[in-house]
């Protein structure tokens, strides 16, 4: 009986000790997420598209406007003005074709043309616009880790001709994905198209318009295939209009879906207020008589006036003007230009004290050197967009090939035309586009060097594309400031350091691709001095 | 053995007729000790004292001698003259002979177990106030290292024989009375950009007054039992209950103590903000005015108190329209202005009683603390209850519940960012901190903050009091348990165990944080449960001279937690009302809201037993098996094994002299998990945008058939006392080899992916642990203890997996620590400064400067470039116990020798120019100016080829040389060094010297810091810290009793006073710990050996403690 009693006990305590006991396996599946091999790629559509573009803005309004001479930062500025570089991450670039992938990916697996590809057309953008800053790069066995093997999780570099080959291969698949009727694609879901709300057509031109950028990139070095392959692309869909340009349009709600430089998310305004004109553009808009000016930059507060006829020593704020003696500028660089006055490149260690700002420092105002417009406080706004590519573009791309004497459709003259006049439409200018064409200086005059001068001007906030120009041509001629960190422009991006060291025999192995210069100094061959298969040979840009 | 206190009147003539001896025994405190055994030494003759601790035993004859003992107390013998009343106080064993809690809260004789156990009782946790058990913990326990990032209610990371897992915190295991409670250290939570709050960790809602006891199960071999989770150790806390009460007894501890801030940064109060030191002659503003630059982050304005006037912050508007100058002076105690005194009191109350049937114990503390940052506190109220009922003989049911609220209504922020002492520290020295009081903008309250820049500025007495973080925590564990004695031999023990909180967090901040322009608005609810139902079936037998005790039981773990946000975005656009903080007022495209939930379950069986041999030999073995669901289903179950022997030499040998002598050895194996969810990914929400879902792949790849990590230890030790425990000796050495770890390894970006979690690698720790007492002095009522330890530890990375050669613990600051395969963690890493390498160049060893004569680096990731570790070479911590009579004064003393921090808030603060430090450190030459480059090469060793080096200052003082800019201002430094000339190939030439002649390239003191080397701003972590100091009274008897007191005592006391940092630069290396994820991959650890605005002033705390027992 009693033996009985325990055993019962016994038991009870067992079956409430297992009662609440689950099956394991069920207890480790994760409630809070989609599977990846379960995603539809409209979820991943705007991912990849929105951080793509984001990466426009932020070369092209960030370090390499300062390369290309459109701004000067006077704070945090030595990456920006004087190319103090050293380690550049190419995360955010492969990360976006981590989300291409499994995009492109589970487009083929649900038969989905468009979203494969609108996934084809952006890895491809992506690729190429990771070898034109870096060289050489993986791109063969990149963004493979999630299969596992030892050469998918240390990927081997890739020579620049066999990417950007692989671009155009894939550009010209991607377009022909975009040849059917509208009607014919599933499950396009327009919102999730920042671009082109779901147009497919739209995608064919900005696929094609890849393809003319990339064969024009390779001129110097393939010529025959340039040429050849630029002439059969000119004839299909282009961006030509305004209208089909592929740009993103800001959100404005957030820090990360804003303009950079907006003052809603940073309340401080100093991400607004440190970035200034650079002299180089500012003077050329100025010969120009180019009314970009006024759209991109604000006049100054207090205009400098040095008047021979003042006592020594005056320095006095007068009618909104500043009142200097001779004697007080002696020996220093002031700009008395009335209305735009541009930093200099890297004129100083301390930029901000340009043109006599009494308040040099971090956070300084000058009221002697001009700011960006007011536009460039706003979070978002029709004019802030990132422009991935555009008719202004293309039509100098055109203008170019036609120059050269390759033969596409229409001259050189017209085309140039376009181009200023696509972007004066973008800017909201095109009432004023007459006149400025017309005018000496911007009447064409037949040289590429006035085509890549329009075309740098038009760069504005996408800077990179000058950059690649420039490698390429040599213009605009641009020279680096007294305390760049070389006498020359830098002609790439330092690889990253985790790369070199976690994928070191790889990374190795590319280095040896690269030519080191008399400007490579102490970096050695991971420099920004050094010249990458695209340069090597061509003399240019120095 | 000894007698302490006794009266033996020695009469010559012995009587030899047999009486009886009557009388009492106490222990320390005064209680009685029931159930002491009396022995006649040599006979049968014996007995136990009864419910008030008296005994009365007949048949002893004078000249016999008594013995006197009880279990954990130190034996006493005493020779019968003619007094035949005794008063015997028993002294609880200082070293061996102690019953110890163990795994599973198995008590055992410590001098029966093979490794090693640290303990600290619950007096000497509670000498001094401690909020957080674990600091009471700190210096007493070999082998242990504590960290902590501020005063009450921060979060403190305790680390037992250092970090063995490379992907986890390697906080212990915390035991409550056989509830594991819920601790990490990661609970750093943020609302607003830049608005980093540590929250503190659970652990600080446990009670130090409640606490009995703590033991320390440091390695695998005495935490095998508790499987998984004990892999970094188990701190066993048993609290007080009503068993030993005697009646009703009413305790009442009342702890009250004042931090007085005494010591600050080295931060200069000699220039205003600006980047070049202007005067009046000679400053850029028109009309020759000086204007102070006061949204400049720089320090090297105009000089103070040179009898200059500027136009500032709060210059009033004159009659002719313009600012008035206002003198510029320096204001050298801004932040002693802004702190307060910090103010910690806890109270509490008790009530015990105990009888045949039932005891309880009831108690009820209040804790209230007020932060040395002005609007900052802490509130814990606690009530336990614990109460065991003996239902019938051989069945008792017991239980202990704990609930109570843990809350702030301000938790300030660290780090950077909402950081009020970081911009305490900001306010330039020509600012009277105190004017900044009224933060409001007059005509703007609630909209703008007053500062001396706004937008730029943050105004440290806003931020105390408008970016509020408050939480609550409401808390809720306890235990029931049964025991059932079946038979005399066999023992069941059943029980279950819940530990459950909820927290909520509320941040609000006002308009015009400068990086929240609109405020920030958030509410985020955090809950957790674990319950625990495990039983154990005991059969204990003695088989002539062996003992044998055999358990086997099983254990059900269910953990699960979720947590919800709901709040504005991150550098969004704010709340659409300022100063309204509902969620309703959040534009719907800048909320921000998630969920996210997990369970766990672990399922164990495990058996255990002991054997002994007499009095000499003891024998543990152990086995467990776990069923994880957060591995895969062929590799969830895994077992592990553990042996341990004791020996007791002084039982089998005679040794004169020794009390006890005892070799112990030990091996273990533990198997552990990881978290739930970690073998397939899903998709992360990347943020809408425009109302567009968008989803991402995470970077962090998976495996899918991840094994358990299984660490393997193996220690030997010995444990001495000798003449009558005055000397006492503890050591151990260990190794432990942790294989399959789980861990995340960087890939390289190209790869697509930043890390993938493998199951790969060894990492191996061994070290040392001593332990040393003595009592010098022990006559009469006059006792003099001290006791020292002394540890090491390594931890070495022995493999990792194939193509990768190094882990990184973190980066920062251009620098990092991380560690390459084969050598030890804690190495930091940093750029390399370029210099000439060739020995035979005149220039060896000079930096090789760029063409403007800056410091040139190789990246850290470049080179080995090792310039410390973050691990101390050891850690000496002593303890002195002086006892006269009613008066006991003691104190803690640590000593650190050895290792480095990284300050972040002093690379911040020097390369804005804003310590003394730096400006100390400059070369200033004052001889004739031709002889500069001599005069250098002369002392090279000293001014060139040992790094950085700065010649010259901001200002004539200094040195500093005419340099134009605008306005010539002599700030103009330059780095002592060679430029070099290279050829068309890139390689050097020849070398131009830098060093003061006509070629050198000056460049303006403030463009000068050298922000690539973390070397700049990397510093001594050696101290000597006074964690205790006390003087404890207790009042005699004569008096209590008069009143109706049983015992009362008052002490008055100090803590974790910093006597000496060899850095000297006002930071606590106790505090180089930054609350930010660290290790690469998907690891949450605090980093360490870095610290960033952790840097509360040193202080000089006052305690007074009265207690006081009825």
């Amino acid at each position: 009986m009693k033996l009985v009693h325990k055993l019962f006990g016994l038991l009870l305590l067992s079956s409430v000790l297992f009662s609440g006991c689950d099956d394991l396996s069920e207890i480790n599946e994760n409630p809070n997420g989609v599977e990846p091999l379960n995603a539809h790629p409209n979820l991943l559509m705007a991912t990849v598209i929105s951080e793509s573009a984001k990466q426009v803005v932020s070369l092209g309004f960030g370090n390499v406007a300062g390369v290309m001479q459109h701004t000067q930062k006077d704070a945090w500025f030595s990456s920006h003005n004087d190319y103090d570089w050293g380690d550049q991450s190419w995360g955010g670039q492969y990360s976006i074709l981590r989300n291409a992938d499994l995009m492109q990916e589970r487009a083929i697996d649900l038969e989905l043309d468009f979203h494969e590809g609108v996934s084809m057309a952006m890895k491809a953008y992506m690729f190429a616009l990771i070898t034109d800053l870096w060289g050489p790069a993986p791109y063969l066995d990149a963004v493979a880790a999630d299969e596992g093997a030892l050469d998918q999780l240390l990927p081997a570099f890739d020579e620049q001709s066999v990417i950007y080959n692989g671009v155009l291969n894939d550009l010209e698949q991607a377009s022909a994905l975009f040849s059917a009727p509208q009607q014919s694609y599933d499950a396009i879901v327009g919102d999730a198209d920042l671009f082109y709300g779901g147009d497919v057509a739209s995608w064919q031109k900005f696929t094609n318009s890849l393809r003319l950028r990339y064969l024009m990139r390779i001129s110097d070095k393939d010529p025959s295939k340039a040429k050849a392959g630029f002439e059969s692309v000119a004839a299909l869909p282009l961006i030509l209009d305004p209208a089909d340009d592929a740009t993103m349009p800001y959100v404005g709600t957030t820090s990360d879906d804003s303009w950079p430089s907006n003052v809603l998310t940073d309340a401080s305004g100093s991400s607004y207020r440190r970035i200034k004109m650079c002299a180089t553009l500012v003077d050329k808009l100025q010969t120009l008589n180019d009314p970009r000016l006024a759209v991109w930059a604000q006049p100054i507060d207090v205009p400098l006036v040095v008047d021979p006829n003042a006592a020594p020593g005056t320095d006095e704020v007068v009618d909104g003007q500043r009142r200097l003696a001779p004697d007080v500028v002696e020996g220093q660089l002031v700009d008395t230009d009335p209305v735009y006055v541009g930093i200099p490149p890297s004129v100083s260690a301390i930029p901000s004290g340009y043109n006599l700002n009494p308040t040099p420092g971090q956070t300084s105002f000058n009221p002697h050197v001009s700011y960006l417009n007011e536009l460039y406080t706003k979070a978002a706004d029709p004019l802030l967009v990132a422009r991935v590519a555009s008719a202004a573009e293309v039509r100098f791309l055109l203008a170019e090939a036609a120059a050269k004497g390759w033969s596409v459709p229409g001259s050189a003259e017209e085309h140039y035309q376009e181009g200023i006049r696509a972007s004066f439409t973008s800017w909201g200018l095109e009432e004023s586009v007459e006149d400025y064409l017309s005018q000496p200086g911007v009447a064409f005059d037949g040289t590429v060097r006035q085509i890549i001068e329009q075309k740098w001007i038009a760069s504005w906030t996408a800077a990179a594309e000058a950059w690649f120009d420039y490698r390429r041509t040599g213009f605009p001629q641009l020279e680096a400031g007294p305390i760049a960190k070389r006498d020359v422009l830098p002609v790439r991006f330092y690889y990253m350091q985790s790369e070199l060291n976690i994928n070191t025999s790889n990374a190795q192995a590319a280095l040896d691709l690269l030519e080191e210069t008399n400007f490579s100094q102490a970096d050695g061959t991971n420099s920004a001095w050094s010249k990458p298969w695209l340069l090597q040979g061509t003399g240019k840009p120095w | 053995m000894r007698v302490l206190l006794l009266f033996c009147l020695s009469v010559l003539g012995l009587s030899l007729h047999a009486q009886s001896v009557q009388g009492t025994i106490v222990d320390e405190s005064g209680d009685p000790i029931i159930g002491a055994t009396i022995l006649v030494v040599g006979t049968a003759n014996g007995t136990v004292t009864d419910l008030d601790g008296n005994f009365d035993l007949s048949n002893v004859a004078s000249g016999e001698t008594l013995q006197f003992s009880y279990t954990g107390m130190q034996e006493q013998r005493v020779e019968v003259g003619d007094e035949r009343t005794f008063s015997i106080i028993l002294k609880s064993t200082l070293f061996l002979d102690e019953v110890v809690v163990t795994a599973l809260g198995i008590k055992r004789d410590e001098r029966s177990l093979g490794y090693s156990v640290g303990r600290v009782g619950g007096d000497n946790l509670n000498r001094v106030a401690q909020e957080n058990v674990l600091n009471g913990i700190a210096g007493k326990v070999s082998g242990v290292q504590i960290n902590s990032t501020g005063g009450a209610g921060s979060s403190v990371s305790m680390v037992i024989r250092g970090a063995n897992s490379l992907n986890g915190d390697n906080q212990p295991l915390f035991v409550v009375d056989g509830v594991p409670i819920a601790n990490t250290l990661n609970n750093v939570g943020q609302v607003g950009r830049d608005n980093r709050v540590d929250f503190g960790n659970a652990v600080a809602d446990l009670n130090p007054d409640d606490i009995e006891s703590v033991s320390i199960l440091k390695g695998p071999s005495a935490a095998a039992l508790y499987g998984s989770r004990a892999g970094n150790g188990v701190v066993l806390i048993t609290t007080k209950s009503g068993q030993k009460a005697d009646g009703l007894t009413v305790s009442i501890n009342s702890n009250t103590v004042l931090d007085n801030p005494i010591r600050f940064l080295d931060f200069h109060t000699s220039y205003a903000t600006g980047v070049r030191p202007y005067t009046p002659d000679n400053n850029p503003y028109p009309g020759g005015v000086l204007l102070i630059e006061e949204g400049s982050a720089a320090g090297i304005g105009p000089k103070l108190d040179q009898g200059y006037s500027a136009i500032q912050w709060n210059s009033p508007i004159g009659a002719d329209g313009h600012p008035q100058l206002l003198p510029l002076e320096s204001h050298p105690n801004n932040i002693r202005d802004f702190v307060q005194t910090g103010i910690n009191s806890t109270n509490n109350i008790s009530i015990a009683n105990s009888n045949d049937l039932i005891s309880y114990r009831a108690s009820y503390t209040n804790l209230a603390s007020r932060g040395l940052i002005p609007n900052s506190d802490f509130h814990k109220n606690y009530l336990s209850l614990s109460s065991a009922v003996n239902v019938n003989k051989n069945f008792v049911v017991s239980t202990n519940v704990n609930v109570g609220r843990s809350h702030s209504n301000n938790r300030p922020a660290g780090n950077r960012g909402s950081n009020p002492l970081e911009w305490a520290y900001k306010v330039s020295p020509h600012i009277d901190i105190n004017d900044l009081k009224d933060y409001w903008v007059p005509g703007q309250e609630g909209i703008q903050q007053r500062s001396q820049a706004p937008g730029d500025y943050n105004n440290p007495w806003f931020l105390a009091n408008e970016a509020i973080n408050s939480f609550e925590r409401d808390r809720l564990y306890g235990n029931v348990m049964g025991e059932w004695q079946i038979t005399p031999k066999l023992r069941l023990m059943g029980r279950y165990s819940l530990d459950q909180f909820s927290e909520e967090r509320e941040t609000r901040i006002a308009p015009s944080y400068t990086r929240e322009a609109n405020g920030a608005y958030g509410l985020i609810n955090l809950g957790r449960t674990e319950s625990n139902a495990d039983f154990l079936l005991t059969y204990t037998t003695d088989v002539n001279d062996f003992s044998v005790s055999a358990s086997a039981g099983g254990n059900v773990l269910n953990q699960n937690g979720s947590s919800v946000r709901t709040a504005t975005k991150e550098r969004g656009s704010g709340l659409v009302i300022p100063g309204l903080f509902t969620l309703a007022n959040i534009e719907p495209n800048n909320l921000d809201f998630s969920s996210t939930e997990f369970r766990k379950s672990i399922y164990s069986v495990y058996g255990l037993v002991n054997l002994a041999y007499k009095d000499i030999v003891y024998l543990d073995l152990t086995g467990r098996n776990d069923w994880s669901s957060t591995l895969p289903a062929e590799n969830r179950s895994y077992f592990y094994p553990s042996a341990s022997l004791s020996l007791l030499v002084n039982n089998m040998m005679e040794l004169p002299s020794f009390d006890t002598w005892k070799i112990r050895a030990g091996w273990a194996q533990v198997g552990n998990d990881t978290d739930p969810y970690s073998l397939y990914p899903v998709l992360g929400n990347a943020g809408a945008w425009d109302g567009v879902t968008r989803l991402t792949q995470s970077g962090s790849l998976l495996t899918a058939d991840l094994k358990p990590e299984i660490s393997t230890s193996f220690e030997v030790g010995t444990d001495l006392a000798m003449f009558d425990d005055q000397f006492r000796l503890s050591a151990t050495i260990y190794s432990v080899s942790n294989e399959n770890q789980i861990l995340g390894l960087a890939l390289p970006q190209s790869s697509g992916f930043s890390s993938k979690v493998i199951n790969a690698g060894k990492v191996s720790s061994r070290g040392w642990e001593a332990s040393v007492g003595f009592t010098p002095i022990r006559r009469g009522a006059l006792e003099w203890n001290l006791d020292f330890n002394l540890y090491r530890n390594r931890t070495r990375i022995d493999e990792l997996t194939e193509g990768i050669d190094r882990f990184q613990l973190w980066r920062d600051a251009k620098g990092g620590a991380w560690t390459y395969v084969g050598e030890d963690i804690g190495d930091i890493y940093d750029a390399e400064l370029i210099t000439v390498t060739d020995p035979s160049s005149p220039y060896f060893g000079y930096p090789i400067l760029d063409d403007e004569g800056s410091w040139q680096d190789i990246d850290d990731q470049d080179t080995r470039n090792k310039i410390g570790n973050f691990n101390p070479d050891f850690i000496l911590g002593g303890q002195s116990s002086l006892t006269y009579k009613n008066i006991t004064l003691s104190f803690t003393i640590d000593w650190r020798k050895g290792g480095q921090f990284v300050s972040q808030t002093y690379r911040y603060s020097e390369s804005d120019l804003k310590t003394q430090r730096w400006l100390d450190k400059l070369i200033v030459y004052d001889g004739a100016r031709e002889d500069l480059p001599q005069w250098l090469k002369d002392n090279e060793d000293e001014y060139i080829t040992d790094g950085i080096n700065i010649v010259g200052g901001p200002g004539d003082e200094f040195g500093g040389q005419p340099f134009d800019f605008g306005v010539v201002v002599n700030d103009g430094v330059f780095n002592p060094g060679v430029i070099a000339e290279y050829d068309d190939q890139g390689n050097i030439t020849g070398y131009i010297e830098n060093l003061g002649g006509p070629e050198t390239k000056y460049i303006p003191y403030a463009a000068n810091y050298p922000w690539s080397f973390t070397s700049a701003s990397t510093f001594d972590a050696d101290f000597l810290k006074l964690r205790d100091v006390s003087i404890g009274y207790r009042l005699p008897s004569q008096v209590t009793d008069r009143v109706g007191i049983s015992r009362a005592d008052i002490s008055i006391y100090s803590r974790n006073v910093i006597l000496w940092t060899k850095a000297g630069v006002g930071i606590d290396p106790e505090n180089a710990f930054q609350p930010e994820g660290g290790t690469q991959g998907n690891g949450i650890t605090f980093k360490q050996g870095i610290e960033r605005y952790n840097v509360n002033p040193f202080v000089l705390p006052i305690g007074i403690r009265l207690n006081a027992t009825f």
